[in-house]
């Protein structure tokens, strides 16, 4: 080591809100300053080690893993001394705690394992204890650790400058006692301050006769100098405060400095620069990254894992081959040997477990992923997809020569996750198990929220800066700004704001703070505080300080619990179902064979809402253009709908080809069977490992082994090595030169963006299900769908635009017949909206009505008050919806109109509040004087324009009728073609349509253009219209500032790409009866920003998607 | 940073002090440096506002200052058209404060200097790439 400084206190912008360090940045201005170490030491946590140990290690420097720590006053906990001062709260969310700094680093393996458990046992104390270490904690667990006194807000420090040098003494007394002779260090800090000279001479003295070693740091919070401003306005948004923020720093001096810096400001002291150079050396820490650490699984007495689950994948296959045949016999044979070989059979054995108590208890559960690529998951009845049947291959799952992680994905049923979170907690044991955390970064939208705040504009001044802002990353702000249609007025683009702006752009990505996996758990053999810091999420729940991507490197099991919403409403609709028509009535749909072809017809139809993975306007594009008519079609479906697929342009040559309108031509005869399903076109990934084994000979894990290698990312000269290889290997088996040349081309092309076929066919058993009950039981199906919101592509709003359009007739909430949840009625015709969606209500209201009504129904408002002491805000929503239709009598003889009940209400309320009774005939005694009826046909004396408003605003839905049903002159005049005559029309009619907002997506394009997918709905069903960037550039505000618009363009309407009208204009449409009143759209309809995901229909593929990162 | 020599070497005389403390400039400034930078002798102003610790008395205005490039530090100012040549520099610190407002904002690099017998602080201001004398201690 030629150092003559390292930086052993750096805060990178994993300390949240204190610290402005990129890591990539200050490890490449590391190597720029030649210094080859760096420490990590954030506050109160690991937040950022393992990707900082990795990047390190990768950059060709080595890294040291700290963290700054809080901690009790070691003077009070010693001497008794009294707390003078309460020292800067530090650390994020319920990491955070009010203790003085001292700055801790791992030495090798122990003193990171003690650096876990210490900080564990800091942040998980029972109730609010505050996150702070003791000095008792310090005591037990300092093996391995070598400390630094602190920076500014250490006790020492901050003794010294209040003038309390004997405190000071005593401090560093205390804490040197906790660790090993020699791992204690008086921090010096000379942030070029007036006070830093006077504290850096009082700590040298004081070390000095202490015998205390010195080192100096520079308490790095930013990289460079004119990074200040970024981590100012960091520390201001995580104090909430605007700038200056909570430390009010006097400079911007806590950079990086180069070591000539840093020995200059230390001049005469030069012994505390050697020792940190002294220090580094002492600190070899090797994490093993590349081992791998599953939990225990049970095993009976003088088994072993492997031959438990041996015996467990035996058993499952006679259950799920019979015949077994020979093929069976060898693939099974082959995988457990495999699986024994690489030492995952205690995976496996752990999964299943899982998965075995879900299904016992009756959970729905399904593995997806490239584990459907094995036998053995299949056998175990994790996957439910026959890697046999459909061609699925282990090694894509598990690679013989790459002894990598296996990741077995498994989705429950949403509704009883937490069964199933319970089960693992009680299995393996609360210390062996914690939550995967994600890191949550900053968007453009978060950013500009985060810097407006910190300059102290007002709460509505921050809205207006960050509305309407599409949602790209922060680092592209500018570019939106200038070029996005929907930016044209925003107001950032005053110049005012530029310096506003900067600070934006330097937020790119940056960590916000820790946030809990959606179904991620981490299980450990040892005690899991031995591989990372613990804390409370903010949901209350233990969570690792890690994300998944350091779980993995540190070769530790994660396992996702995932939830997933469809398995929940499949559960529900059988069980609806199973009311009306008895136990035996529906059969259980993933065990139906996949071949009936109403189900099929359905999907060709392009009648897909609700169903899984086959419901956005896209996937309802393709399946028109396919017209599946077998279970493979499904998962060619599920397949060829993605960004990899897409890009590859795979979509119109295998439908060309499918439908025989191009033939089916391949390069060399060997790939004809691999590629038979798929019409000579590879989409799947399992089929590129089929053709390098078809034509150069490759076994299949050496074909993975390709696979994998010519994925993107590869340099002009890996490729032409990987290329020469192959080349040469078809070549031996006789193949000719171009021939293999053109196998290859086609291999390269099409490898990266290949998909999974394994978690596709795992994905098309769940489709299949969720079709066959949509087909045979639609109110069920629906009703389900509801009650499992959110969840799919669509608004609820359409799921019963939908179900109403397929014959179920939707009923009203009315408080004398909905429960909580929506409900089937009139046997299996009918679906009733329930309580969920209607705003204000509480818990208890809810649960309160139904209790009631089954005593007696209500008779009128004041019976439904009396005995609900429902909250007017719920009340007067429920008016408003009807649900109090047709319910009491007025003076006139007649049901009350809503604006009657609405205006009766406050004096119902107040009545009820004087005698806590109100007389059932409240309404004939005192009536009150309300608007006057605009319909009298209808009970309500509401029109129906007013009457669907409500319920746009209140349920987000609408059911007395399409909105765009009320405007029907108005439409007929401007000549407005529906969706459902628009198939019918040829291809490039010039139309005019209208629809309210389903969806507006704006996926990055291949050609970088800028195109807008936008879904709308008429009163007749859904259409796709396509907005390119010269129309969106005149229209993009328009989309973004409204919800419904009426479009001009061509229609699109062939086989190749499907039906969408390519727009030509979009103009805002407000619907207005053909009485002149207006309907209100808000809640029900979605307006904002364009979505980036994918999901939209009628692309040209010349134009299709790329991966969106 | 140093031991303190020269506060050591320092003649007392206990049977009593003469009003002349030093025999000598020379005498004398090694003292107060040392002093000045010692850490167990500091102004009662200093604990009290941070940002304007040390600082003295105030007083801003514009100075002209030779700057020795190979030492890397003001040798000289002018003030009040009289120079002053700089003895030594006690202390050198930093102000960068308010960059978010244009018209508060402050980017000064500060140095505490002994002059003819008096502390001055010079400050160098980034933003307007001028000399400023910001405070006097006597």
């Amino acid at each position: 080591m030629t150092e003559s400084f390292v930086h052993l206190h750096t805060h990178s912008r994993f300390s949240f809100g204190d610290g402005a360090c990129d890591l990539d940045d200050l490890l490449a201005r590391t190597c720029e300053l030649g210094m080859s170490v760096c420490a990590l030491t954030d506050h109160q946590g690991l937040y950022g080690a393992i990707r900082f140990y990795q990047k390190a290690l990768s950059a060709g420097l080595t890294p040291i893993i700290g963290a700054e720590v809080a901690v009790e006053s070691a003077a009070h906990a010693a001497f008794g001394e009294p707390v003078s001062f309460t020292p800067f709260r530090t650390g994020s969310g319920r990491a955070a705690g009010s203790g003085w700094h001292l700055t801790l680093l791992a030495r090798d393996l122990t003193g990171y394992r003690n650096l876990c458990r210490l900080l564990s046992r800091m942040h998980v104390r029972s109730g609010d204890a505050p996150s702070i270490a003791g000095i008792e904690d310090l005591k037990a667990l300092s093996e391995g650790i070598i400390a630094l006194s602190g920076c500014r807000n250490g006790e020492a420090a901050t003794a010294i400058r209040s003038g309390q040098t004997a405190r000071a003494r005593d401090a560093l007394t205390v804490l040197a006692s906790c660790f090993a002779p020699g791992d204690f260090y008086v921090e010096l800090v000379h942030d070029l301050t007036p006070h830093a000279p006077r504290v850096i001479n009082t700590l040298v003295s004081l070390a000095d006769s202490l015998g205390l070693p010195i080192a100096a740091t520079n308490n790095v919070h930013y990289v460079r100098r004119e990074d200040a401003r970024v981590h100012d306005v960091l520390s201001s948004a995580g104090a909430r405060m605007r700038l200056p923020g909570p430390y009010d720093r006097p400079n911007s001096e806590l950079w990086f400095k180069p070591a000539r810096e840093m020995r200059e400001l230390f001049a005469g002291l030069e012994r505390a620069c050697d020792e940190t150079v002294r220090i580094a050396k002492r600190c070899e820490l090797d994490l093993e990254l590349g081992s791998f650490h599953f939990p225990g699984a049970t095993l009976p007495a003088g088994e072993t894992a492997y031959s438990v689950l041996s015996k467990l994948a035996w058993k499952g296959a006679e259950r799920r081959y019979r015949p077994m045949t020979p093929e069976v016999l060898r693939r099974l044979e082959y995988e457990l040997s495999v699986i024994g070989r690489l030492g995952f059979p205690e995976y496996f054995l752990v999964v299943n477990e899982i998965v075995e108590f879900a299904k016992g208890e009756g959970i729905r559960c399904s593995g997806r992923g490239s584990a459907g690529d094995s036998i053995v998951t299949y056998c175990l009845g994790i996957t439910d997809a026959d890697p046999i049947a459909h061609e699925l291959l282990f090694e894509r799952f598990l690679n013989p020569e790459r002894r990598q992680m296996p990741d077995i994905d498994v989705d429950f049923d949403s509704a009883r996750r937490d069964e199933v979170i319970d089960f693992i907690y009680r299995r393996f044991g609360d210390e062996h198990v914690a939550m995967v955390a994600t890191v949550n970064t900053m968007t453009a939208r978060s950013a500009v929220r985060t810097v407006a705040r910190a300059f102290g504009h007002p709460p509505a001044g921050i809205d207006a800066l960050s509305r309407y802002l599409p949602w790209v990353a922060a680092s592209r702000i500018r570019e939106a700004l200038a070029e996005y249609p929907e930016c044209r007025d925003h107001p950032l683009r005053n110049a005012e704001h530029s310096l506003l702006l900067d600070v934006v752009e330097q937020l790119d990505g940056c960590p916000m703070h820790l946030g809990t996996h959606l179904g991620g758990f981490i299980i450990t053999r040892e005690p899991i505080d031995t591989w990372m810091p613990l804390q409370w999420a903010a949901k209350g729940v233990v969570v690792s300080q890690y994300d998944k991507d350091d779980i993995e490197a540190l070769g530790l099991v994660k396992m996702d619990i995932l939830g997933l919403r469809m398995h929940s409403a499949i559960s529900e609709t059988l069980e609806l179902a199973r009311a009306r028509t008895g136990p035996e009535g529906v059969p259980e749909p993933f065990e139906l064979t996949p071949d009936d072809p109403a189900v099929y017809a359905k999907i060709a139809r392009a009648d897909t809402v609700g169903m899984f993975q086959l419901e956005s306007s896209g996937q309802r594009n393709l399946s028109r253009r396919l017209a599946p008519t077998r279970f493979e079609d499904i998962i060619a479906q599920i397949s060829l709908f993605r960004p990899g697929p897409l890009e590859a342009e795979m979509i119109t040559p295998f439908i060309r080809r499918r439908h025989g309108i191009e033939p089916v031509e391949v390069p060399h005869p060997g790939m004809e069977e691999p590629l038979r399903d798929s019409y000579g076109v590879i989409v799947y990934q399992e089929q590129v490992l089929l053709v390098a084994r078809a034509v150069a000979g490759f076994d299949l894990a050496e074909a993975d082994s390709l696979r994998r290698a010519m994925t993107r990312g590869r340099s002009r000269a890996e490729m032409d090595s990987i290329r020469a290889h192959f080349i040469e290997r078809a070549c031996e088996r006789g193949v000719g030169i171009e021939t293999a040349e053109e196998v290859f081309r086609q291999l390269e092309g099409f490898a990266a963006y290949g998909f999974n076929k394994a978690h596709a066919a795992c994905f098309a058993v769940v489709s299949y299900a969720s079709a066959w009950l949509k087909t045979y039981y639609p109110a069920e199906f629906a009703t389900a769908i509801m009650n499992n919101q959110p969840m799919g592509f669509y608004t609820p709003r359409h799921v019963v635009e939908d179900a109403r359009a397929h014959g179920v007739e939707i009923l009203p909430v009315h408080v004398n017949e909905s429960l909580a949840d929506y409900t089937v009625e009139r046997d299996g015709r009918a679906m009733r909206v329930g309580f969920r969606d209607v705003r204000d209500m509480t818990q208890r209201l809810r649960d309160t009505i139904v209790a009631e009504r089954s005593k007696r129904p209500f008779r009128d408002l004041a019976d439904f008050l009396r005995r609900t002491r429902a909250e007017s805000p719920a009340t007067s929503a429920l008016i408003r919806v009807g649900a109090f239709d047709g319910l009491g009598i007025t003076a006139q003889d007649r049901t009350p109109t809503r604006d009657e009940l609405i205006a009766l209400l406050p004096e119902l309320k107040a009545v009820l509040a004087r005698d806590g009774v109100a007389g059932d005939d409240v309404l004939c005694l005192a009536p009150v004087p309300a608007r006057p009826v605009e319909d009298p046909t209808h009970p309500s004396g509401w029109s129906s324009a007013r009457r669907l408003s409500a319920e746009l605003e209140v349920l987000g839905l609408s059911l007395t009728c399409h909105p765009l049903s009320l405007a029907r002159q108005d439409l007929e005049r401007r000549e407005v073609v529906y969706a459902r005559d628009l198939p019918l029309m040829p291809d490039g009619s010039k139309v005019r349509v209208c629809g309210v907002r389903e969806r507006a997506q704006t996926p990055r394009t291949r050609s970088g253009r800028r195109t807008c997918f936008l879904t709308l709905e008429d009163a007749t069903g859904l259409l796709d219209v396509v907005v390119f960037e010269d129309v969106l550039a005149r229209v993009g505000d328009v989309i973004v500032k409204h919800r419904c618009y009426l479009v001009e363009g061509t229609l699109q309407n062939n086989s190749e790409r499907g039906l969408a009208v390519i727009a030509r204009s979009v103009e805002a449409y407000r619907i207005r009866t053909d009485g002149g009143q207006d309907v209100r759209l808000r809640h029900g309809v979605p307006s904002g920003p364009m979505g980036s995901s994918i999901g939209g229909a009628g692309a040209p593929e010349e134009d299709s998607w790329t991966i969106a990162s | 940073m140093g031991q303190n020599s020269a506060i050591r070497r320092y003649q007392s005389h206990p049977g009593g002090q003469g009003m002349d403390l030093f025999a000598s400039k020379d005498g004398r400034l090694p003292i107060v440096v040392e002093l000045l930078k010692s850490p167990w002798l500091f102004k009662g102003s200093d604990l009290l506002e941070e940002h304007d610790a040390g600082i003295g008395k105030k007083r801003e205005a514009p100075v002209a200052v030779a700057w020795d490039e190979r030492r890397a530090r003001p040798a000289e100012f002018t003030l009040d058209a009289r120079s002053y040549r700089i003895d030594e520099v006690v202390q050198v610190w930093a102000v960068e404060r308010f960059w978010w407002d244009p018209r508060r904002r402050i980017s000064r690099r500060v140095w505490r200097v002994l002059a003819k017998g008096g502390t001055y602080d010079l400050a160098y201001d980034r933003l307007l790439c001028r000399w400023m004398l910001v405070g006097i201690q006597d």
